[in-house]
């Protein structure tokens, strides 16, 4: 008598025994070829394990005199994040009706404006940062266009897949009486999308104001390049303050938004 | 006031409607009668083209085809609808639901910053007096029972001041005691305002209760025509082939015969 039964899947088959077996391999296969890329190794771990203690000693106890100084740079960041989520929503109003399958003109403008918003999604922040740096200088402005770039396409696409997925019948019933194109995005479209609209731009400032935290190490303002300085200097107790003072930004932004969403949400 | 003549509507090789002629005067109640999928919903549809008829002439008002998107609109403006799920906009109040009826005719750029004409709000009130909803104006559209939801739709409606409502199976997620309160406000736009009113219903009793006159449609054809008295068991016969004898109504069934994924504006 068995005492277990194998019950994953299905019925397994020697040949499905088998390709099962032949695609672990190949799975097995790349990762051990990636861990050769990147140089894994347990040991080195191990070895630099002493050096990390170090660095953590070193940084406490914390400089909290040092937190005079980030007083500024924690409110750029947030300006920051403020700006850069302002713009990306200004530039992805337009956009996102276009990208709605249920509102495009028609299909070739809105594949059109899924690619544009792929692509605006599809390159980090860090690297937009860093074009703008060099385009128009070092400082925080830079970092707005960066995030409000990055966040038109993230946005864009949040914004219209909520259209996609109104009920298309008050939009219907509004047409039927007349009204122009226009006020029945307003009547018909607009209440339907909105708490989903707010709810998807408040996560994203959340998401901009941690990406304002690291903005500063490429010259792009903020918090960052007060936590690269510290670095570079050896002041490890003010690295400390820094990093916890990016955990407190972050975690208090983390649950008012998510505070706000749901109360969005659930009305 | 609504004129039919030879409409025709087809679907790849299906054909929904077959030459239908129709006329309906002003303040007049006429229900068509049929079962699902006999074409119902689409004669309606394409009185305010919100389905395109293949062929025939539709004139409402003595306004035939629209040639344009301005002169499709101002036909619209004249024709009320009302859904068989109301199809309000649950999250505005129920008066802005109610002034949506009149957008067609308001300043455009007013409207969309929320600035009503206060002529447009006085007709949204007396239209939603007339289905006795005025207390509620301000409550949330989604805070209303269905058969106050639908009322609603028929003040929408009202506020249009149309010549023509047209009315898609209004009643058919209603229990009956609401269903003969919305059935009879429409009747009453019918008589007290001269509106030419075309309804679809599914039920017979209703039909034999409401209607000043009844238009059976089967299989995309006009089976019948005539009077509340002039619906004999034979001619229910001809419009519900296979119904048991006896029996004055049929299995109630959602129609949706048109499916619109895309949406035009």
């Amino acid at each position: 008598m068995r005492r277990f039964h194998f019950l994953l899947g299905g019925t397994w088959t020697v040949g499905r025994t088998l390709r099962w077996l032949v695609l672990l391999a190949l799975g097995a296969a790349v990762l051990w070829w990636s861990a050769r890329g990147i140089g894994f190794s347990v040991a080195e771990l191990v070895r630099g394990l002493p050096w990390v203690f170090d660095l953590i000693s070193r940084m406490v106890p914390p400089n909290w005199a040092f937190f005079e100084r980030l007083v500024k740079p924690v409110i750029e960041t947030i300006q920051i994040a403020l700006w850069g989520t302002l713009l990306a929503v200004l530039m992805a109003l337009p956009l996102c009706f276009l990208a709605a399958r249920n509102l495009s003109p028609n299909l070739l403008v809105f594949h059109a404006m899924r690619q544009v918003l792929n692509a605006l999604r599809g390159i980090n922040e860090i690297i937009f940062a860093l074009i703008f740096v060099a385009a128009v200088g070092l400082g925080p402005f830079s970092g707005v266009l960066a995030l409000a770039i990055h966040g038109a396409g993230m946005l864009g696409k949040f914004f219209a897949e909520a259209v996609e997925e109104i009920d298309a019948g008050p939009v219907e019933a509004l047409r039927a009486t007349g009204a122009r194109p226009a006020l029945v995005v307003v009547f018909g479209v607009l209440p339907q999308v909105i708490p989903s609209w707010i709810a998807a731009t408040l996560y994203r400032f959340e998401v901009n104001l941690r990406a304002a935290t690291i903005l500063g190490m490429v010259g792009a303002g903020g918090i960052g390049f007060e936590l690269m300085s510290s670095l570079k200097l050896f002041q490890y107790q003010d690295t400390a303050v820094c990093v916890l003072v990016i955990l407190a930004m972050v975690m208090t932004a983390d649950y008012l938004s998510s505070r706000l969403r749901a109360r969005i949400l659930a009305a | 006031m609504i004129h039919v003549r030879g409409l025709s509507k087809t679907y790849g090789n299906f054909a929904a409607l077959r030459g239908v002629d129709l006329v309906v005067s002003a303040g007049e109640m006429c229900v068509v009668l049929g079962p699902s999928g006999a074409g119902k919903s689409t004669l309606l549809r394409c009185l305010n083209r919100l389905t395109e008829p293949s062929a025939g002439e539709v004139v409402i008002g003595g306004r035939g085809a629209p040639r344009n998107r301005r002169e499709l609109r101002e036909l619209r403006q004249h024709i009320g609808m009302i859904f068989q799920d109301h199809n309000l906009v649950a999250r505005l109040s129920v008066l802005k639901n109610v002034l949506t009826g009149r957008l067609a005719g308001m300043p455009g750029l007013a409207a969309a910053l929320q600035l009503f004409p206060r002529a447009d709000v006085d007709i949204a009130l007396d239209a939603l007096r007339r289905v006795a909803l005025a207390d509620r104006a301000l409550d949330r559209a989604d805070r209303l029972s269905g058969g106050q939801q639908q009322r609603v739709g028929i003040a929408r409606a009202l506020a249009q001041q149309p010549q023509v409502i047209l009315a898609d199976e209004p009643v058919a997620s209603l229990d009956p005691k609401t269903a003969r309160v919305v059935l009879d406000d429409l009747r009453r736009a019918a008589h007290e305002l001269g509106i030419a009113v075309l309804c679809n219903l599914h039920q017979v009793e209703y039909a034999l209760e409401f209607a000043d006159r009844i238009v059976g449609i089967g299989a995309g054809e006009v089976v019948f025509e005539g009077g509340p008295d002039e619906l004999t068991p034979a001619a229910l016969a001809r419009i519900y082939p296979g119904l048991a004898a006896g029996a004055t109504s049929p299995a109630p069934e959602a129609e949706r015969d048109v499916e619109t994924k895309a949406l035009p504006l």
